[in-house]
């Protein structure tokens, strides 16, 4: 369905993206996971057909680059931070698009009222909440019925419950058969969105297969930094038992663990009594090697 | 084409609902109407609409290319600015349609503007006196529209080649100094400096769309051209006054396609 070959892309002397290559079949959904400016936001666009590479992308067996407007027919978009023109209300906004895709204009009110902005259809969307915006993209996005979807950093931005309900959105669009393509920097959200895995680094892919076989192999690690009462002594060889490794750093403990071992190590705290005055939490981070131990497709 | 019809009505609908397009407007209709009183209060009779022409040429010349250039400055640039470029360019919907489409929809609207400043001041004007020299006023309307859209291809490839729009905006305000204010001034300079040729005249002429468009303006009202002094003979005697009307409004044509197909060469290259 997506078919991805050889795409570099450069600026200058600098390469974001270095022979990029992978197919994707109808109905799978793909994340696409990479530190800032690892490329992420890059291959997007070129799928879209908005950036000049070099290589070939299809969809469909349709070139974005030698046929773009036909490839855009079958590809919704929702951009990093949507952007619309603030005047139009969320009404004509999805009218407008639905004009552009050449759908009718009773479907863009069903999208719109589809994702719960029934109420705000006459608001301008320069009045709209970041949220609410992002519903509104996902409105246009869906616009024609496209057969790939390509969501840029969907998760950024989001709460617990909103970011449940894109999970929910995801999964019921793999249902309909749709392709899904997504970027995160959130290792977290790879196991419950996505089937198929690209990791890039610097523009090249590091990995690409599975993402069951990639989760065991690159479980998302976070750091925590933890202002204890005083009883340091009897934290470290607690936290220790749990999770990863304890350092300590000034005022702060230190603890490397699971991204999902965070809250278990902070209830066992609450539960031996020892007080938590403060704490903070460093981004999941992109194990620097990846050891998928024969299983994954590196290529 | 079709994806690109929302386009150009978006643009038509914005620059109706633009509060300084519709004070352009009106102004045009204020200022030709006070033109035509005066002018009548100064006279015994009807005047027609010929003195009204030639005293709205200056203030067409000024304000026109103003309006086409502004305006075309924030067509692309605009966008992105408000970072709705991607969106827009991730639709069905091509670079060359997407460019286009805002080209034909502010053209429109500067037409229309044009005409419906002009063309209210003319009906009032036909209603209080007689009518003569109508035929001079429709023509100055069309080279009015033509004007802009010449202007508003310039203002389109500056919109092209800015960042953003208030970099495109100075941009165009500066071209609109040189090609209005100073292009003006420095011929009139070289001309006391130097004698130029003929040919030099006429070069001068077409190089610059404003200077094109206030010579067809003349040329409509006096064919003979001698009020042009030197540009003016030598068009009358190598050109005539049909081939000299040609040969401005073949040059403004060009004013109007070159710099739109530039800009659109160039914006198919450039990256969302």
């Amino acid at each position: 369905m997506l078919n991805v070959r050889s795409v570099s892309k450069r600026y200058g002397k600098t390469t974001v993206l270095d022979g990029v290559t992978f197919d994707l079949d109808a109905g799978q959904v793909l994340a696409i996971v990479g530190s800032n400016g690892a490329g992420k936001s890059t291959l997007l666009k070129s799928i879209l057909g908005l950036l000049h590479f070099e290589g070939d992308i299809e969809v469909d067996g349709i070139s974005v680059t030698r046929q773009g407007q036909q490839a855009r027919r079958r590809i919704g978009y929702l951009p990093q931070h949507p952007a619309f023109h603030a005047d139009l209300s969320v009404h004509e906004t999805a009218t407008f698009y639905a004009r552009i895709r050449g759908v009718p204009v009773a479907e863009a009110l069903a999208a719109v009222e589809a994702v719960g902005l029934a109420e705000h259809a006459g608001k301008a969307v320069g009045a709209l909440s970041g949220g609410m915006r992002q519903r509104l993209a996902l409105a246009v996005a869906q616009l024609g019925d496209p057969a790939l979807l390509v969501l840029d950093e969907p998760t950024a931005g989001l709460d617990v419950g909103a970011r449940l309900e894109l999970r929910h959105f995801i999964a019921g669009e793999q249902e309909r058969g749709r392709t899904v393509v997504l970027s995160t920097h959130w290792m977290e959200d790879v196991p419950a969105m996505a089937d198929v895995v690209l990791v890039l680094d610097q523009g090249k892919t590091s990995y690409f297969g599975p993402s069951s076989t990639f989760t065991a192999a690159a479980s998302p690690q976070s750091r925590m930094f933890l202002r204890l009462n005083g009883r340091t002594d009897e934290a470290i060889p607690l936290i220790t038992s749990l999770a990863g490794t304890v350092t300590h750093e000034g005022e702060w403990v230190a603890v490397t663990c699971l991204a999902a071992s965070k809250a278990q190590v902070l209830a066992a705290l609450f539960g031996a009594g020892i007080k938590v005055l403060d704490f903070r939490v460093e981004d999941a981070a992109l194990p620097s090697t990846i050891d998928t131990g024969g299983r994954g497709g590196l290529s | 084409m079709t994806s690109a019809m929302p386009v150009l009505l978006k643009e038509l609908r914005d620059a109706v609902r633009s509060r300084w397009l519709t004070a352009f407007a009106i102004s045009f209709a204020l200022v030709a109407l006070a033109l035509a009183g005066v002018q009548q209060q100064g006279d015994v009779g009807a005047q027609g609409f010929n003195r009204t022409t030639a005293s709205l040429i200056n203030l067409c010349l000024l304000l026109v290319p103003l309006i086409a250039l502004a305006m075309g400055a924030g067509a692309i640039a605009g966008e992105r600015d408000r970072a709705t470029l991607a969106t827009l360019l991730a639709q069905p919907l091509t670079a060359t349609q997407l460019l286009l489409a805002k080209y034909a929809g502010l053209s429109i609207a500067i037409w229309m503007t044009v005409m419906l400043g002009f063309g209210v001041a003319g009906f009032l004007m036909a209603l209080f006196s007689p009518v003569t020299d109508f035929g001079h006023y429709l023509l100055f309307i069309v080279l009015a529209g033509g004007l802009a859209s010449a202007m508003l291809s310039i203002g389109v490839l500056i919109s092209v080649l800015s960042e953003g729009r208030a970099k495109a905006v100075a941009v165009a305000m500066l071209t609109w100094f040189v090609m209005v204010l100073f292009y003006q001034l420095a011929a009139i300079g070289m001309a006391l400096t130097v004698t130029p040729s003929g040919e030099a005249l006429v070069l001068a002429a077409v190089l610059n769309p404003v200077e094109s468009i206030r010579i067809l303006a003349v040329l409509s009202l006096e064919p003979d051209l001698q009020v042009l002094g030197p540009l003016g003979a030598f068009l009358n005697t190598e050109f005539g006054a049909g081939r000299s009307a040609i040969l401005l409004s073949g040059a403004t044509a060009v004013w109007a396609a070159v710099p739109l197909t530039a800009a659109v060469m160039l914006f198919r290259r450039q990256d969302a």
